[in-house]
């Protein structure tokens, strides 16, 4: 065994302070780019964007951004709270049905002449209560989510179509569809609205104690419960907001295309929680960020519109799709094991040092 | 029977006790773990919980971290009485623990460890991250716990790094009371030495602790009293100046018998 340069003061003298300081850990630009996801995916972004430039001037036309950020800022709503139901170590796949919920919910009392704001607003609640259900049976029954939330995709999807019996409702009246087609300052509304929606994603999740306790939760249940951390509530919660936003999507949806069709939002949990991974949202919980989310959600809006514009065969599509999620997935496992390689160093350099 | 504290105090002015369970009971299906155990921690004392694996220590301590809940029997902190357990009430009833190894969010930083379920707030929704940073690192340096920074993630650090974080944030909350699970397993030598100072400098501060512990050297360094568990019962409490280690050992394997009534008269 190496001789341990550290020489033992004997009588149990008090070791010199040593450097506790809140100093951040110097890291190459490499290293950075690498071990955050957001860094990593606005270079991705980047680079596509430019090769594209290349290939064809579409990808400078302003029209065509508007559209890729049009599409973007749904998947990006639904994915910031994703994001939250993931980074707290839980699953919601109930999401596209809470959505076709939330449109066909606001569409028919928008049709049935009530105010946009009332329609939104019991729209969204459908959704909560949607998310109360699944979190009650997740924490309560110990049912685990994905068991919860799949059964839940399927029987809220049922109850809608069944509904409606599967037609559409629209055209809906001007004053609902103005907040999905309006423009103020010469920004479509729909993207001040996911804005709005999305900072405060982010500040619940980055600043605020529930954020911590959230993470605190994703990261180690016990700790958390022994820490004093209510987490049942909490985790109930998490199940409330996502099903929230993404009925609020499902209206915005509804309110931007001008009518509710029930067979809106099929596949679009699955884009959702591709944008959070892709976003650097892990799957085992505790790490994630509202702003990876949004610009995983802007990846795929990217991709999806720029592999048209480039003339790819769209039946490719999703297998890009696929590729650059599982790609995603893998960072994030290289990530955590770089993270802990790098502790073992540190610590055992802190040990020679002192 | 005159119980080896109170010949200790012989004018009668024994400190009213800090935390007593009396007769308590607590299954887990079929296994009994604690069948009719009581014990008294007094303020401003060390209390060492020893006894072989399955005595019951370690469910002893989750009771009085409020982890859990006694099926039956009684449980007082100071004069309020404990119906049902939890950790944020023990908290606030002046309990911190130190968990042996459930204590750390591998994921979370060291201050956001040390902050976990009761952070400092801003407006009081929004967590102060600058102020935890400076507190997790002040009360770091104050215990002498080595460290690369607070900003590294808890999982990025050795056995010895996390169990001084865990006990730097107990030491923290500033309660009268703190207990210990195993404080000293998978530590050094000169770890241990550390943990050893921790404790003492608390007792001088006047506050209980309370740790459960292998370790008969380490408990004869630090522990004012020892009480040992057999098979969920308490079999015996005694004072570390008037025992041997022989003696103790005898209690935990059951060589020597239960003491009737204990030390529950003090």
């Amino acid at each position: 065994m190496i001789q341990h340069p550290t020489t033992e003061r004997p009588g149990g003298q008090a070791p010199p302070p040593t450097d506790v300081d809140s100093a951040a850990t110097e890291l190459s630009w490499l290293r950075r780019l690498v071990m955050s996801p957001s860094l990593a995916l606005s270079v991705v972004i980047a680079l596509f964007v430019l090769f594209g430039l290349t290939q064809t001037d579409q990808f400078a036309n302003p029209q065509a951004w508007v559209n890729i950020v049009r599409v973007a800022i749904f998947i990006a709503i639904a994915a910031s709270f994703t994001t939250i139901v993931l980074v707290s170590g839980g699953l919601d796949l109930s999401v596209g049905s809470v959505l076709v919920a939330g449109a066909m919910t606001a569409a028919a009392l928008a049709e049935a002449g009530l105010p946009p704001l009332v329609a939104f607003t019991c729209g969204t609640l459908l959704g909560a209560g949607v998310g109360l259900v699944n979190g009650l049976l997740i924490t309560y029954f110990s049912i685990p989510a994905i068991i919860v939330t799949l059964g839940s995709l399927f029987a809220v999807r049922s109850a809608v179509v069944a509904a409606t019996q599967g037609n559409p409702i629209g055209p809906l009246p001007a004053d609902f569809q103005a907040i999905g087609q309006g423009v103020v300052l010469g920004i479509p509304v729909p993207i001040l609205i996911a804005l709005v929606v999305v900072i405060i994603a982010h500040v619940l999740l980055s600043q605020s104690t529930y954020g911590w306790s959230v993470r605190a939760i994703g990261g180690n249940r016990e700790a958390a419960r022994n820490a004093g951390i209510n987490v049942r509530r909490v985790s109930i919660s998490v199940y409330v907001l996502s099903g929230a936003s993404a009925a609020f999507t499902g209206a915005l949806l509804a309110a931007r295309l001008g009518s509710g069709s029930p067979t809106l939002g099929q596949g679009f949990e699955l884009q959702v929680i591709a944008a959070a991974i892709i976003g650097g949202t892990s799957i085992a919980g505790s790490i994630g960020t509202v702003p990876g989310a949004v610009l995983g959600a802007l990846l795929l809006s990217v991709l999806s519109n720029g592999l048209v514009l480039l003339k790819v065969d769209p039946t490719w599509q999703d297998f890009i799709t696929g590729v650059v999620l599982v790609a995603a997935a893998g960072l994030d496992m290289f990530r955590r094991r770089q993270m802990f390689r790098m502790s073992a160093k540190r610590a055992s350099r802190a040990d020679r040092t002192a | 029977m005159v119980t080896a504290s109170r010949a200790a105090n012989p004018a009668g002015t024994t400190p009213p006790p800090g935390l007593q369970i009396v007769d308590g009971w607590k299954s887990f299906g079929h296994v009994a773990a604690l069948r009719g155990a009581t014990l008294t921690a007094h303020a401003g004392e060390v209390l060492a919980i020893v006894g072989d694996n399955g005595a019951g220590k370690s469910t002893l301590l989750k009771v009085l971290a409020g982890v859990h809940t006694l099926d039956t029997g009684a449980f007082t902190v100071g004069d309020r009485h404990v119906e049902k357990g939890d950790p944020r009430a023990m908290r606030d009833l002046g309990v911190a623990t130190v968990f042996q190894d459930l204590a750390i969010v591998e994921t979370l930083d060291i201050a956001a460890n040390m902050f976990v379920g009761q952070p400092i707030t801003t407006f009081g929704v929004f967590a102060n991250r600058r102020a935890m940073l400076g507190e997790a690192a002040a009360s770091l340096r104050q215990l002498g716990v080595r460290i690369p920074s607070v900003r590294v993630a808890a999982g990025e650090l050795s056995g010895g790094q996390r169990q001084g974080v865990a006990i730097a944030r107990a030491v923290r909350q500033n309660t009268p009371i703190i207990l210990m699970d195993e404080p000293t397993a998978a530590l050094g030598v000169r770890e241990t030495a550390q943990v050893g100072r921790i404790i003492r400098d608390l007792r001088e501060q006047g506050r209980t602790v309370i740790i459960v512990c292998h370790d008969l050297e380490f408990i004869f360094e630090v522990a004012d009293r020892i009480q040992v568990l057999r098979l969920g019962r308490t079999q015996g409490v005694r004072r570390v100046a008037e025992t041997s280690r022989s003696e103790i050992v005898a209690l935990i394997t059951g060589a020597q018998g239960a003491d009737d009534a204990g030390e529950v008269v003090a």
